[in-house]
């Protein structure tokens, strides 16, 4: 069995009365495809902001690479190879496409108080970014503005700004949402490609893309991890297919 | 060349020969009037590297030309009274004082940036507004209870600091000096905001999530840009003490902070170049209504919300024919 990269130890969060993460735990296997899903307001983006940093959980443990990363700002999460994108996307609207994938790429470096030459001449950065900008099929739009892309280019180019710093772990909270049937194809063969190169935890509306992409698949209700298992295992889970996939037990 | 480049070529013939145009058509007051102007733009563009670049919207930038003007104010007190502490003796050399004293005028302002800047960003939003006032406003009563340096009644300069090479109570001399000031200030500050730096800010001041999900320490840097804002805040306000060569603590009062805004939203905010404009049409106005009435608020009022209404981008982006941001 292969280590586990993200460890999510009896982890709780509530707004007001509302338990949002409800003794939840989790492990994600490097290498892996991670699935989650459940519900609506299950709390998965609850979950996920918490990974992230971007929400601070009540109680529990977020174990990453071995290390306690539960009270790390988010952007030290960041620099230790923890990538996300949004339910919502969030890209640099005012930003140029090519500013865009070039300040992700920045930002992993780290080290960026130079406050005089062009940010486009920084050490091997052009190749990188010519590189990146191929890469995300996004090369003919380089000095657009972020904001007058299509939303499958804008989640294209999310997608991109999280790959390029090469994260040890990627989580895409529902990354075809509003994307029509043909992002998401194009999308779901992104993340396939991607499968073997990097850890991926992915939250997924659609039952299809979860099936056919997921290693293993964790189910939330509640707050609280019900069930995990491979596709096969949760398919079969009767507890599952009774709290969520709404059938009779 | 575009037509950006061609506005500030125009720009800067203009103003190099503006000088001699006074003179000769005989209104050298004229010359304190653009010296004033050229003060207040940079003023002005340091506030919209905050408001424009790093979004962040500070309602007490008046607090750091204050800090500015009233270390010169301070330091000529000293000067005059010869009871300089030994450690700036190099002050005492009357016709090189300056090159002490701008420096830390400029100093004095960025350490009081970093130390209320580090303060103010613990907040966010409409807290953050509040808070940047609220600070100026503290020090706005601090320096009016400073009885030791003029409290209510400010400060006079015996006259203005001593530079090599050029004389500033030359009003000429003074001017070509402001400008100078300020063409360096657009230059580093068009720089900088295309460096990495810069784009990193640009990118916090967008989307603060992305940017520290993508691994920046936003705070960090928006830290820097409040120290640097400041700083050049400072420099604005050693030039203005230099210029009326008096300090009061009106300087540091919140309309001061407002007048620059609106200067800033004037001319175009996150331009860098347009709230010089601002600058130059928001004082021409107040001396042109001025001549008429003392009562130039109420039409400068109207005025504005017009210039607003109709250059919703601001005036800048407006003569240059440009509408994208960060131009
Ligand atoms: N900031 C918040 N304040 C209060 N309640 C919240 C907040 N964020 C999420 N919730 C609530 O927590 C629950 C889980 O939400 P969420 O994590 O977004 O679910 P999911 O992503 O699975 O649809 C929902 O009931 C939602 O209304
Ligand atoms: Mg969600």
């Amino acid at each position: 069995m292969a280590e586990a990269l993200l460890e999510v130890i009896g982890l709780n969060k509530s707004f007001g009365a509302l338990l949002a993460t409800n003794d939840l735990s989790l492990t994600v296997r490097q290498g892996e495809v991670h699935a989650l899903i459940g519900p609506n307001g299950a709390g998965k983006t609850t979950l996920v902001n918490q990974l992230s940093g971007d929400l601070a959980a009540d109680s529990g443990r977020i174990i990453f690479r071995g290390q306690d990363v539960t009270r790390l700002p988010a952007h030290r999460r960041a620099r230790l190879g923890i990538a996300r994108s949004f339910q919502i996307t969030h890209i640099f609207e005012n930003l140029t496409v090519a500013e865009n994938l070039g300040l992700a790429l920045l930002a992993g470096h780290g080290g960026n108080f130079h406050f005089f030459r062009h940010w486009r001449r920084a050490p091997r950065l052009e190749e990188q970014l010519t590189e990146a900008l191929t890469r995300f099929d996004l090369l003919q739009h380089r000095d657009q503005p972020a904001a007058s892309l299509s939303h499958g280019e804008k989640r294209q180019l999310e997608v991109g700004m999280a790959l390029v710093v090469d994260p040890q772990l990627l989580i895409l909270d529902e990354p075809m949402a509003g994307l029509g049937s043909g992002g998401t194809v194009e999308l779901t063969r992104i993340i396939r490609r991607l499968k073997g190169q990097l850890t991926i935890l992915l939250v997924e509306h659609d039952m299809d893309v979860v099936f056919s992409l997921a290693d293993r698949i964790t189910v939330l209700v509640y707050g609280h991890d019900i069930a995990t298992g491979t596709p096969a295992e949760i398919r079969g889970n009767a507890l599952v297919r009774q709290a969520y996939l709404g059938e009779e037990g | 060349m575009t037509r950006k480049q061609l506005f500030l070529l125009l720009a800067a013939i203009f103003l190099t020969l503006l000088p001699a145009a006074a003179h000769l058509s005989g209104n050298p007051y004229l010359l304190s009037l653009a010296s004033r102007i050229l003060i207040y733009g940079l003023a002005a563009a340091s506030l919209d590297l905050l408001l424009g670049y790093g979004a962040m919207i500070s309602l007490g930038h008046a607090a750091y030309v204050g800090i500015g003007a009233y270390a010169v104010g301070i330091l000529h007190l000293h000067l005059g009274a010869g009871d300089l502490p030994p450690a700036l003796a190099l002050l005492a050399d009357s016709t090189a004082s300056g090159l002490a004293i701008l420096p830390l005028a400029v100093l004095a302002a960025s350490l009081a940036a970093l130390v209320i800047g580090a303060l103010c960003l613990r907040t966010t939003g409409m807290h953050f507004i509040m808070i940047t006032l609220a600070f100026a406003q503290m020090l706005y009563y601090f320096f009016i209870s400073l009885e030791a340096y003029g409290g209510d009644d400010g400060l006079s300069l015996m006259s203005r600091s001593g530079l090599p090479l050029v004389n500033l109570d030359n009003d000429t001399h003074f001017y070509y000096f402001c400008l100078f000031c300020l063409v360096l200030f657009l230059y580093l500050a068009s720089r900088l905001v295309h460096s990495r730096f810069g784009l990193i800010l640009r990118g916090a001041g967008d989307n603060e999530r992305r940017a520290r999900g993508l691994g920046v320490n936003t705070g960090r840097y928006r830290l820097a840009l409040f120290t640097i804002a400041g700083g050049s805040a400072g420099l604005a306000g050693a030039l203005l003490a230099n210029h009326s060569e008096f300090v009061s603590p009106g300087l540091l009062n919140w309309t001061l902070s407002g007048e620059l805004m609106v200067m800033v939203l004037l001319g175009g905010i996150g331009t860098l170049f347009g709230p010089v404009v601002g600058a130059a049409v928001y004082l021409l106005l107040e001396e042109g209504l001025n001549m008429y009435t003392e009562h130039w608020m109420a039409y400068m009022g109207p005025l504005l919300v017009l210039a607003v209404l109709f250059a919703r981008n601001g005036l800048f982006p407006l003569l240059i024919s440009e509408r994208r941001r960060h131009g």
